[in-house]
């Protein structure tokens, strides 16, 4: 299959940094998973499903848990319902019993490998899982196939989907794991970016307003709080100051309790001297 | 340059081998495969210029971003003949580097600085130069370097065969791969860095390997049962969390002399974010060596028997922090101590440390001064004594990780 014709330059909601458009297209040539990382609202969710929507195909969205094994993000078997089959029958359903395939429930891994279109498969959060289930998922990045394990086959996908995962780093991924990726760090927005990402959300707003928010947000930044307030709290604080019609005041910004949602860091910006700042 | 190599459908040259080899003295895990995937990658037209082969080449050899800032040096090393030293800007120990010391003799011999520069300037003065010399050259690189024009062994040329090749020069939005390399995004994850505020969260995320809640795999067996017989005999089966005993933690903290006071607060820190890991976490002061007490508050006043700490359970987790910088008869013998004369504790420093670190054998040093400086400076001898006792890490990303493992029981045997 020629995917000489996949080409992601970003759309009207994202805004796409350059050197990551070309990455995703490298990912998407060479046919092989993209592991992004970086903090919490650089947009790497997003991302996958931009690439998506930009691309017109469907998305399978794997959002990782710690309990998921791994296997039913491929499929899983509905056993309650086959063995109630079993004892009461069928009925018109159409579903045999001694027929497995009856009973499996894909999972979103499933999905993707089985589609006859391409697909964009998301797996998010992959950090979040125990790292034996990282290690499972080692043949489905590498070969795209995966087994079933009660009657021993292999799916196997004709169309390789577009697979992009996320991680937050809040556990490190073994270097297995990472061999199979392209792996991408995705560094905090700029101010510049920031510009752009807000004109994206608020294309009618003051450019004067925005950034003298995006200022007041990056001096925030800097001052070391416990949760430094991210992207989307800025978004929703520029959409905040809109309604509330007045220019923020860097002394005195008003409604900084957008951007700040831990108590700690509430008291000490409220306290005089702000937190305590480290080197 | 190339070197033949054969894949499953035919043999052909590999561009970059050397490239991969200097990644590797980088400090940049590659292997093989990654080199032939770049030559697929080049074949299949993804780097036609060398901003693409930047972002290309980073892509297939780079993993993990604590890499990334050695993979733009050597990047600017190999295409662009520009030695960037592995420092941050301001930080002293530029001063050391070969590619200052370099610099610093060419500049003198071609006049650019005078004759007399390294007496007659400061150092600041020097490292300012140095720095600003460097950008100009990431800025307005305009060729003339190893090779751009050496066409015939360079996989890079502008005319001919740049089938599967890379061409430099002449295209558009050229020299953005140096300019990115320019801005050293990525240093503050390098793991040579020292710990800060802005990438204290990185050290946090390799601490979080010390929590020990286990999966859900062990299998309950009395609610087994008691569900199975619920159900009629159709057996049920119950697993219940792996339980692991959260740890206990003692951070010991040198905070005499202003040399330590930058570092007190960032362990501090560094640790209280983590209280959730550890059932207990106790801080405790000293100055310079440890005697028969430490103290409870910073002003150290109010003191604690080192004896009543060797009583806590021995699976305590034990950090110290300290630069192990002193006079050596300050570790090393009776009444060593310098700060108050106490006849009742004539037992030497490092008797005491010996003691706590054969009590709590999960135990770290973390030393602010980096570890390529523990050889050769004042506190060397003591260094030196109380890395026999301690296992020593230096306060950087790389230390915390490596003071992680050590802490975190890896071997799996139980106490």
């Amino acid at each position: 299959m020629s995917t000489d014709n996949l080409e992601f330059k970003g759309s009207d909601q994202y805004y796409l940094d350059p050197e990551l458009g070309s990455i995703v297209n490298i990912a998407l040539q060479m046919e092989k998973p993209l592991l992004l990382t970086g903090e919490a609202g650089t947009g790497k969710t997003q991302l996958a499903i931009q690439v998506a929507k930009a691309l017109d195909m469907d998305i399978e969205i794997l959002r990782c848990k710690s309990t998921i094994k791994g296997e039913e993000a491929c499929y899983n078997q509905d056993t309650v319902l086959r063995l109630n089959d079993a004892r009461f029958g069928a009925g018109d359903t159409g579903r045999v019993v001694d027929n497995f395939y009856d009973y499996v429930v894909w999972g979103p891994i499933g999905r993707a490998f089985r589609a006859d279109r391409k697909r964009v498969l998301l797996l998010d959060e992959v950090d979040k899982t125990e790292s034996d289930v990282q290690d499972n998922l080692l043949d489905i990045l590498e070969d795209f196939e995966f087994t079933i394990r009660e009657v021993n086959e292999t799916i196997k996908a004709d169309v390789k989907p577009v697979i992009i995962i996320t991680s937050n780093a809040k556990r490190e991924l073994s270097d297995p794991f990472l061999r199979r990726c392209f792996c991408h760090h995705i560094a905090f927005p700029t101010p510049d970016q920031m510009t752009e990402i807000l004109k994206l959300h608020y294309p009618d707003t003051s450019p004067e307003l925005m950034e003298a928010a995006r200022d007041i947000f990056f001096d925030l930044r800097d001052r070391g709080f416990e949760k430094p307030p991210a992207t989307s709290e800025l978004i929703n604080w520029v959409g905040a100051l809109e309604r509330l019609g007045e220019m923020p005041d860097p002394k005195n910004p008003p409604l900084t309790g957008v951007l700040l949602k831990r108590a700690s860091d509430i008291q000490a910006y409220r306290g005089e001297e702000g937190p305590k700042r480290y080197l | 340059m190339s070197v033949e190599l054969e894949d499953e459908k035919h043999a052909y040259n590999a561009l970059f081998v050397d490239f991969m080899y200097l990644l590797r003295d980088y400090g940049i895990p590659t292997n093989l495969k990654d080199l032939l995937e770049l030559n697929r990658g080049i074949e299949q037209g993804l780097a036609k210029t060398l901003d693409e082969l930047f972002v290309f080449s980073r892509l297939v050899f780079v993993r993990r971003v604590e890499h990334m800032d050695a993979f733009e040096r050597a990047f600017a090393f190999y295409f662009y003949d520009i030695d960037i030293p592995a420092v941050e800007e301001g930080d002293m120990s530029l001063l050391r580097t070969k590619a200052f010391r370099d610099w610093l003799n060419k500049a003198i011999e071609n006049g650019e600085l005078p004759a007399r520069a390294k007496w007659d300037m400061s150092p600041e003065e020097l490292m300012k130069k140095f720095w600003e010399r460097l950008r100009e050259q990431t800025k307005e690189h305009n060729g003339g370097n190893k090779w751009i024009g050496t066409k015939g062994n360079s996989p890079f040329g502008h005319s001919g065969n740049s089938e599967g090749g890379v061409r430099v020069g002449g295209g558009a939005g050229n020299g953005t791969a140096l300019k990115v390399i320019g801005d050293r995004r990525f240093i503050s994850y390098s793991h040579s860095n020292k710990l800060r505020a802005d990438n204290l969260r990185q050290a946090l995320e390799s601490m979080k390997h010390l929590k020990h809640a286990g999966a859900h795999t062990d299998l309950d067996l009395k609610d087994t049962i008691y569900k199975t017989t619920r159900n009629g005999g159709e057996i049920e089966l119950v697993f219940k969390r792996e339980l692991r005993d959260r740890m206990n933690l003692v951070l010991l903290i040198d905070n005499g002399g202003y040399s330590m006071t930058p570092y007190v607060d960032i362990t501090r820190l560094l640790f209280s974010k983590l209280k959730d890991r550890f059932e207990n976490i106790t801080t405790y002061y000293f100055h310079n060596a440890i005697y028969d007490k430490v103290y409870v508050d910073q002003r150290r006043i109010r003191s604690y028997s080192t004896e009543k700490l060797l009583l806590q359970k021995a699976d305590t987790r034990v950090v110290v922090v300290g630069d192990a910088t002193m006079a050596p008869e300050e570790l090393l013998s009776p009444f060593g101590s310098i700060s108050g004369f106490d006849l009742s504790d004539s037992r030497a420093s490092i008797q005491w440390m010996r003691l706590i670190a054969n009590r709590f054998k999960y135990n770290t040093w973390l030393n602010p001064i980096p570890r390529e400086r523990w050889g050769g400076n004042y506190g060397a001898t003591t260094l030196k004594a109380i890395r026999e006792v301690f296992h020593m890490e230096d306060l950087t990303l790389g230390g915390v990780k490596g003071m992680v493992e050590h802490l975190s029981n890896k071997t799996g045997k139980e106490d």
